[in-house]
């Protein structure tokens, strides 16, 4: 099979998927203006699924990214709300607090430990960090001088952190030198070592990166609403890894990209949006029905990606 | 010796093609009962897929197999083992952390006692018995990665020594001997002969061929060239046989030999480079600007480390390189570049290329700084020079843009070749450029080769195939047994000198001792320091409150147990399951439902068991058969599967928590009147079971062996589908009883019941030592882990610690066990 028909074919079901869920949503939602406040939650999933997509494209994973936004929100605000730091201070200190988290990631993993056990005992680390520092409570109550962030140009602030790191991903993943070199990485991890391609100093970055973006998430998310919780973003790795993977992007690594991963975020956020405006009108249709379409979304769209690569 | 057969075994007309190579060609092969027939010729001639044909391991496309006159179907390494050939492979692949007699055992099929246990004495006995003939001191007890690469033959060669073969196929069984041990093995294969048995003997040798050899077949570029009885040749007969009349037909390729040096300095010099395992020693040579020097010398014999060290990617002990007069010590292959070096790297596949990717990403790979326009990547410019190169080098290929995975070997090598000139390298060293490459290819490599000595470049071909290297190379070094034996000039030596030169001749490998010791393996000390942990802090609860209650503490374990066998039976055959929380939801749900059926309770219970377990197995079955059939990755599957499983127990459960289930069910893991805990009599039999099948039989110990040696397994002919669906339905069941057991414990069903267990459960196996690579780990370590996990929690609650923070600790116990397994791994090796 030629390379552009193969192209072809694996590209038709995400967007085949995506004229479903666009057809759910317009036929479903009364409100359109709703769905922008609908949508802010799966902007942050979608910023934390573009740095996973770069992770995964390496070879790699993170599954501590939840626990990373919690840390760096609780470190914001405990030291706002417990120590009386100035809010802009403290949300310097939670983005440090994110770069370190994913910078021991990268260096365990560079050590050479797998990255699934690594971000596994991360992502519990982090989230008792998280509950120790805030004592298990929410803090609440933060400035209005820092909530008035929460939009930007009358947009909700999410847009315009998904769409500076869609662009920057995009950027860096299909057109620098870096990027090639993830998935060269991910391709064939022996092969890019042999053809000189610093493998150790692209993963440290990565994982780092991803701390960074939780950091800012975290920010966002305690801005969204006006509070910060320690057990806030529990499970959303398992959201962002259905995104990935939905757009096409081998959980093995060295296939995909950053725009496939908005694809299969607007797949999934849509048809979730979707079936939840229908499950007012028709019955069956309840959260746990929302839930199995999700996971056999996974599935089949995972076989079928693979089936077809495999099949060259 | 009265009345044997003729003929022991037949082949007539087998051919075997894989992609874009043709590695057998109508071969005919015979073997005579008390024979020794060896095998011989080049790298690549096709006699690895001769043997791997005879043994099972591969099927041929055409040609029949004939054995004591009987055709037969050698469809599987089982297969050939009932027939009674044994093979002793090439590359010693084992299993490595599986002990020494459990190895060797496995490769023929595990003896098993008369309940189906596996007769672990039989596997002793007949280890002892195998290392009693090889006169070595190893214990059997040794994990197979602690073994030197001599004495991983030596068992093997032992242990199929001991079967009572009819056949044994020897693939360069001296390959690593040392010169007694060699001595040892001609005695054995003398005894073999006399019992009446066929000998296979593939060697480069040429002194054992014509000392141990009856009949001689010559194979070359997958053919039959030569056959016959050792007198009708001589050592000259011989080596012309092997490497052919190509020398005349290729040398016209070569222009006319290059005078001298063109640069008095040589460009790349080497003094004395060694290293540390002894595969390089006191290697010393010059290439110098505008010539091809050629390094030849037997797989093995330590050329690919000498170049590794030269590209930086292995540390000199000793020794100094200059590049160009300048003194370099490379870290890393950024600094070989920098330096100017490329290496072409010998195993195209695995080092090589990135075969997903396109021509295009492979070509310009090494040499990205130069396609970018500030710090962006110039795609225009990459398919420019991508362009150059395909003219330059004649590579055949559709688009640029073409998976590279998708082209011949020698399109695929040329490329390879061609993202290394666009380094403009200033020294190319090149490991075995022409392997698996058709006749084209392989003159236009040369081709270029010898156009980039003319521009002033030195090139430093690695090569085991004479003719090629005596027809392109202005200068040959002979290199043996990890050092430079002589140097040559092509166009006055001939083939047979140089070839001769190469060969180990007296010089047999150091006999080295066994290393490590057999006691204090890793996995016992990691055993011995978490049963430690578990004591003291056992004795520090009791000591530090007024009642510990021992009782509630040895309840909740046996549910972690349970759950974390589950996580590790999927671990240790080198799968995951994320799925495991979400399984026992619904194993739980599916039990409280038929609990809740009008039937009287004495019906009711032993049936909802029953469901529980079956919805258990069902769920894990269907994770593996996923996974399997759609080649999916398995956290993908059961990452699908755990919000399917999760979705159902929601609608099961019809969003409301479930209540009032029969007392009686409940008593039966707690029963509060007479103080029984059923849940751990539970806990008990299946851990002892858990126990019993992973130690002690066939099946579980084939989940060790492909967590171990995915490769090996496949040579022993253990299948991987069979495994992963026993691993993963053996996870799903105990994931079942977890559930109907958490359901008796809490006489309630919610439908947040086990949501994020899975990690808990993943957690326990880790820290109780399973790898989760696969092949490693017991249930003790489980069970222990699981104490100490809720003697911790009992601790953090008596410290009125918030038992959110039971997280952190977690993450700090994963972390710490798989850093302190890092650490003493690095240090055994």
């Amino acid at each position: 099979m030629s390379n552009w028909r193969r192209k072809l074919i694996s590209h038709t079901l995400p967007w085949l998927l995506l004229a479903v869920a666009m057809l759910l949503v317009l036929t479903q939602v009364r409100r359109p203006e709703m769905l922008a406040a609908v949508w802010v939650p799966w902007a942050e999933v979608g910023v934390l699924a573009i740095i996973m997509t770069a992770i995964i494209l390496t070879g790699g994973i993170d599954l501590s990214i939840g626990s990373m936004v919690a840390l760096c929100a609780m470190v914001q605000a405990v030291l706002f709300g417990h120590y009386g730091w100035s809010i802009e201070s403290a949300a310097c200190v939670a983005i440090v607090t994110g770069i370190c988290a994913g910078g021991l990631n990268g260096l365990l993993v560079v050590a050479g430990l797998s990255p699934l056990v690594t971000t596994l005992a991360t992502m519990a680390f982090y989230r008792g960090l998280a509950m120790t520092i805030s004592g298990a409570n929410r803090v609440a109550g933060f400035p209005e001088t820092f909530l008035t962030w929460k939009t930007m140009f009358g947009f909700p602030t999410q847009f315009g952190l998904l769409f500076v790191t869609g662009v920057t991903a995009w950027i860096v993943i299909h057109h620098t030198r870096f990027g090639r070199w993830c998935y060269a990485m991910g391709d064939n991890r022996l092969a890019a070592r042999f053809a000189a391609v610093p493998v150790s100093r692209v993963e440290g970055s990565l994982y780092m990166a991803s701390g960074l973006v939780c950091a800012l998430v975290a920010v966002l998310n305690t801005m969204r609403h006006n509070a910060a919780v320690p057990d806030a973003y529990i499970g959303v790795e398992l959201q962002a890894i259905a995104c990935v993977v939905v757009g096409g992007t081998l959980i093995t690594g060295g296939h995909g990209g950053i725009l496939r991963t908005l694809l299969g975020l607007a797949v999934i956020s849509l048809l979730d949006i979707g079936l939840q405006f229908s499950s007012t009108r028709v019955a069956w249709i309840t959260a746990e029905a929302r839930l199995i379409v999700i996971g056999l979304l996974l599935i089949v769209v995972a076989v079928w990606n693979q089936r077809l690569d495999r099949a060259v | 010796m009265n009345e044997l057969p003729r003929v022991l075994l037949e082949l007539t007309d087998v051919t075997k093609s894989f992609p874009g190579v043709v590695a057998l060609d109508r071969v005919s092969f015979d073997l005579h009962p008390g024979e020794v027939h060896a095998l011989v010729g080049e790298n690549g001639a096709g006699k690895s897929t001769l043997i791997n044909i005879v043994s099972g391991v591969l099927i041929p496309d055409a040609g029949n197999i004939i054995l004591d006159g009987k055709p037969v179907k050698l469809d599987h390494p089982f297969a050939a083992h009932q027939n009674g050939i044994l093979t002793v492979h090439q590359e010693a692949d084992l299993f490595g952390s599986l002990s020494v007699a459990e190895n060797m055992a496995l490769f023929q099929r595990l003896p098993t006692g008369r309940l189906g246990f596996v007769d672990w004495r039989q596997v002793e006995i007949d280890a002892r018995n195998s290392v009693h003939e090889t006169g070595g001191q190893i214990s059997t007890r040794l994990p197979a990665e602690r073994l030197s690469v001599a004495h991983r033959h030596m068992i093997q060669v032992a242990a199929a020594l001991t079967q009572g073969a009819k056949i044994v196929i020897l693939d360069e069984p001296t390959s690593a001997l040392s010169e007694s041990d060699a001595r040892w093995l001609f005695t054995k294969i003398d005894c073999l002969k006399k019992d009446g048995a066929g000998v296979i003997y593939i060697t480069h040798r040429q002194e054992e061929i014509f000392m141990l050899a009856d009949r001689i077949t010559v194979l070359r570029d997958g053919k039959r060239v030569w056959s016959g009885g050792k007198r009708e040749t001589n050592r000259e007969q011989l080596i012309n046989a092997m490497v052919g009349r190509r020398e005349t037909l290729a040398s016209s390729a070569r222009r006319s030999p290059k005078k001298g040096p063109s640069t008095p300095v040589p460009l790349l010099r080497v003094e004395g480079l060694s290293d540390r395992t002894d595969r390089v020693r006191e290697v010393s040579f010059n290439a110098r600007a505008g010539e091809i020097l050629g390094i030849y010398g037997l797989v093995g014999a330590g050329r690919t480390e000498l170049a590794h060290i030269l590209f930086g990617l292995r540390r000199p002990s000793a020794g100094r390189i200059e590049v160009d007069g300048a003194r370099c010590s490379f870290r890393s292959p950024q600094d070989a570049i920098q330096a100017g070096l490329a290496y072409v790297p010998e195993d195209r596949l695995r080092e090589g290329i990135c075969s997903g990717l396109s021509v295009r990403a492979n070509t310009v790979l090494s040499s990205l700084r130069n396609w970018t326009r500030g710090f962006l990547a110039n795609s225009p410019a990459e398919m420019h020079a991508t362009e150059g190169i395909v003219e330059r080098l004649g590579i055949r290929l559709q688009s640029a843009e073409q998976p590279i995975g998708t082209l011949s070997g020698g399109n695929q090598q040329k490329v390879v070749l061609g993202r290394w000139l666009l380094t403009q390298p200033r020294v190319l060293v090149l490991d075995e450029p022409t392997r698996g490459v058709d006749v084209g290819a392989k003159a236009e490599i040369h081709r270029q080769l010898r156009s980039l000595a003319d521009e002033g470049c030195a090139v430093v071909m690695i090569s085991s195939e004479l003719p090629e290297v005596m027809a392109n190379v202005d200068r040959v070094i002979a290199f043996r047994e990890g050092t430079v034996a002589a140097e040559f000039n092509p166009s006055v030596a001939t083939a047979a000198e140089v070839a001769t030169a190469v060969l180990p001749q007296k010089a047999y490998q150091n006999s080295n001792t066994p290393t490590g010791r057999p006691r204090g393996s890793r996995q016992l000390r990691g055993e011995i320091a978490l049963l430690i942990t578990v004591l003291a802090l056992g004795a520090w609860l009791a000591m530090a409150s007024e009642g510990l209650h021992l009782v509630s503490l040895l309840t909740s374990a046996a549910l972690w147990s349970i759950l974390g066998l589950a996580a590790a039976s999927v671990i240790v055959a080198g799968g995951i399951d994320i799925s495991i929380g979400s399984l026992l939801a619904l194993a739980a749900t599916s039990a409280a439902l038929v609990l809740k059926l009008p039937i009287p309770s004495a019906l009711s219970i032993p049936l909802a068991i029953v469901t529980g377990m079956l919805v258990g197995t069902a769920g894990g079955a269907l994770n593996a058969a996923v996974s399997l059939w759609g080649r999916v990755h398995p956290i993908v599957v059961t990452l699908g599967t755990m919000t399917i499983y999760r979705g159902l127990v929601i609608l099961l459960l019809g969003g409301k928590p479930m209540t009032g289930l029969p007392p009686e069910f409940g008593r039966m893991a707690i029963d509060p009147r007479t103080g029984f805990r059923g849940a751990i009599v539970l806990a008990v039999v299946v851990i002892a079971t858990v126990y019993v099948w992973l130690a002690h039989t066939r099946s579980g110990r084939h989940l060790y062996a492909l967590g171990a040696g995915p490769t090996a397994a496949r040579l022993a002919g253990i299948s991987r589908t069979h495994v992963w669906f026993t691993a993963f339905g053996v996870g799903g069941l105990l994931t079942g009883v977890a559930g109907v057991l958490q359901l008796s414990m809490s006489q309630q069903m919610q439908a947040r019941l086990g949501a994020g267990w899975e990690l808990s459960a993943i957690a326990i196996a880790v820290i109780g030592g399973f790898a989760i690579t696969g092949g490693r780990g017991t249930v003790w370590g489980v069970v222990l882990a699981a104490l100490l996990l809720r003697m911790t929690n009992s601790a953090l609650v008596r410290w009125e610690v918030q038992p959110e923070q039971f997280d952190l600790l977690i993450g700090a116990l994963i972390l710490g066990t798989v850093l302190l397994d890092l650490i003493w791994r690095r240090r055994a090796n």
